[in-house]
């Protein structure tokens, strides 16, 4: 089946009892090194998936004082060097949305019916389930990944008086839900002047793109450095998570390479028994004509297989758990798992590169102090 | 073909010097079957090392058709051993997790040695058993097949180390008239103390305490 009998897979084919299981520690280090990295991934990947819709524009609020506000619209309007495509003001409250790791705030904007259609328009949404909030009522509009992660439909209430983390005097009943994978909660800017505290305008700045926005967020971001406004920008909100991410991840390269190098010395030791048990047939076969070098590269071969065997199956399983916790942990709740994630398969190639390299080490160290004759002449065994 | 030039064998042994074997001088000429015999520890498995240029004298040289031994690189002199030369050793060693036929087939496997293999089993009483393991053969059976592989690649010169010694005399005698028949025109070196297992030899070497002490030629 595999040509000469000499065939690395002849071996590992037929002493599967030792194989496996160094290609299954193999596979299952890999699987770890992929989960752990994906499922951190997984953190900053929602975190821009909740907040994506800040893409798409440039949230401002007065400090200190409300009046504030017409005199920040009219500098926009007056010295943005970008073409803007819309100003809205309107109002905003608080809220909470779930994640892996606890609650994250979210925003509840307040909209006129136009800025609202504006606004869904803005975001992708290509249908209503429902309707939109009547004017003046405590009805909200929520977008389908809202509805997932907090198991909400229609007619149940998204904010009210008893709600600490979601507070509005009124039960505000869900009337639509928005088909779009922006995240999302709306309610009317009439309802919300009458009822909610403070009283203070905010407003939304939008340019026509993805880039001519990031342009603009920019420009603002300089602008009003030090000035009486607090600017939303998402590249501040991207730049932050990804330095607390930083951290974590040193610690991640930590706790990786400590894993690798347990296992990688384990399999080494693995090796080394069964490179001690083949003393035999190497120096058998040395002395029927098989020189050391023909010998060495069979012996590598064999090392090579394993862990490319072992990362291979670590890699697909890996992957198929990943779908499998996406669809049943992750997706019902709208967080973001990369189930092909390249950077968590990235950090798995340490594993048979190092277990390869002490595997290389340790044939290699029995080859050059191996006596075949000793072998025959059992003198040593 | 072989020739022992004057070659001595020394071990260092916890800093004692052994003489295993003693300026040497012995030709093997081709297709002869040349016999060994010596008590135990006299030294033949030494002698028998350094012809097959297992091991470099430590004085002395080894020459096959002229060419130094000890001169060769390692890529070189395993050639030599895998084309030119087969073993029988005092022990069947066989690779546990090959069949009898594969176990064959590495006596070379710059060769197809499937058909060769197959017929040599079968001239060695073996046909029913090419497909099994090792462990699944008897001491003779598995002694036949290690004759199977010293003779597959047709090697100019087999050495033997007592290839009878994990043997009963029935399956030892056996094994060597083997051997002795289908070596077709490849010289049997042969060590043994047995001198039964002598018969069908051509020349009886004498060895004791690491120098030949005498040589008979027998009649064919
Ligand atoms: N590797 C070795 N180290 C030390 N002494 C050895 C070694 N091999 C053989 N000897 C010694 O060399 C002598 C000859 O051994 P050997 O050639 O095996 O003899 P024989 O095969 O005739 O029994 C013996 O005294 C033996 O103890
Ligand atoms: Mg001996």
């Amino acid at each position: 089946m595999f040509g000469s009998p000499l065939n690395p897979l002849v071996y590992l084919v037929r002493n599967a009892a030792k194989s496996v299981p160094m290609v299954g520690v193999i596979a299952l280090a890999v699987m770890l090194i992929a989960w752990i990295v994906a499922l951190m991934n997984s953190i900053p990947d929602s975190v821009k998936a909740v907040y994506s819709y800040s893409q798409y524009s440039l949230g401002v609020t007065p400090r200190g004082d409300p009046a504030m506000t017409p005199k920040l619209v009219e500098t926009f309007r007056n010295e943005c060097p970008v073409p803007i495509e819309r100003i809205i003001v309107c109002r905003g409250s608080s809220a909470v949305v779930r994640s892996i790791v606890g609650e994250w705030p979210f925003v509840v904007l307040a909209f006129n019916q136009d800025d609202m259609d504006y606004f869904l328009d803005k975001h992708f949404v290509t249908g209503i389930e429902g309707r939109k909030p009547t004017v003046g009522r405590p009805e909200a509009l929520i977008s389908e990944p809202v509805a997932r992660n907090l198991r909400l439909k229609i007619g149940d209430v998204l904010l009210g008086p008893d709600k600490s983390d979601d507070y509005s005097p009124q039960e505000v009943r869900i009337v639509g839900i928005a088909k779009t994978s922006e995240w999302m909660m709306l309610t009317d800017l009439e309802y919300h002047k009458a009822n909610h505290f403070p009283p203070i305008d905010v407003f939304l700045v939008l340019a026509k793109d993805r880039a001519t926005q990031a342009e603009l967020d920019d420009w603002a971001l300089e602008r009003f450095k030090g000035d009486r406004a607090k600017l939303f920008a998402y590249r501040e909100l991207e730049e932050s998570t990804n330095e607390m991410f930083a951290t974590l991840y040193q610690i991640l390269n930590v706790v990786i390479v400590t894993l690798v190098a347990v296992i990688a010395l384990m399999i080494g030791m693995l090796m080394n028994i069964y490179q001690s048990q083949r003393l035999v047939e190497f120096g058998l076969l040395q002395c029927i004509g098989y020189a050391r070098k023909v010998l060495l590269k069979r012996s590598l071969k064999e090392a090579l297989w394993v862990t490319v065997a072992g990362w291979a199956s670590g890699v697909l399983i890996a992957h198929a758990m990943l779908r499998i916790a996406y669809a049943v942990l992750m997706e019902p709740r709208a967080w973001a798992l990369n189930t092909m994630d390249p950077k968590a398969f990235a950090y798995t190639l340490v594993v048979p590169v190092a277990i390869f390299a002490v595997g290389s080490f340790t044939v290699l160290n029995r080859f050059r102090k191996f006596d075949p004759v000793s072998i025959v002449e059992r003198r040593l065994v | 073909m072989i020739q022992s030039l004057q070659a001595s064998l020394v071990y260092e042994d916890h800093g004692k010097e052994i003489r295993a074997c003693d300026a040497i001088d012995l030709e093997i000429r081709p297709g002869e079957f040349v016999g060994i015999l010596g008590p135990s520890g006299s030294g033949k498995s030494s002698l028998l090392y350094l012809l097959s240029g297992l091991k470099n004298p430590t004085f002395g040289a080894v020459l096959f058709e002229g060419r130094d031994l000890g001169q060769m690189a390692d890529d070189e002199r395993s050639r030599l051993r895998m084309e030119a030369f087969g073993f029988v050793f005092q022990q069947p060693y066989l690779l546990g997790y090959l069949s009898a036929l594969e176990n064959v087939m590495l006596a070379d496997p710059s060769r197809n040695l499937r058909q060769r293999a197959l017929e040599l089993l079968d001239l060695l009483g073996l046909s029913e058993k090419t497909g099994r393991l090792p462990h699944e053969l008897s001491g003779g059976e598995r002694q036949r097949v290690c004759v199977a592989r010293a003779l597959a690649s047709r090697p100019r010169v087999i050495f033997a180390d007592e290839p009878t010694a994990a043997l009963d005399h029935a399956n030892g005698v056996q094994v060597v008239q083997l051997l002795d028949a289908h070596r077709g025109d490849g010289a049997l070196v042969m060590v043994t103390h047995d001198p039964t297992m002598l018969e069908g030899s051509d020349r009886i070497v004498h060895l004791a305490e690491g120098t030949i002490h005498g040589e008979e030629t027998r009649q064919m």
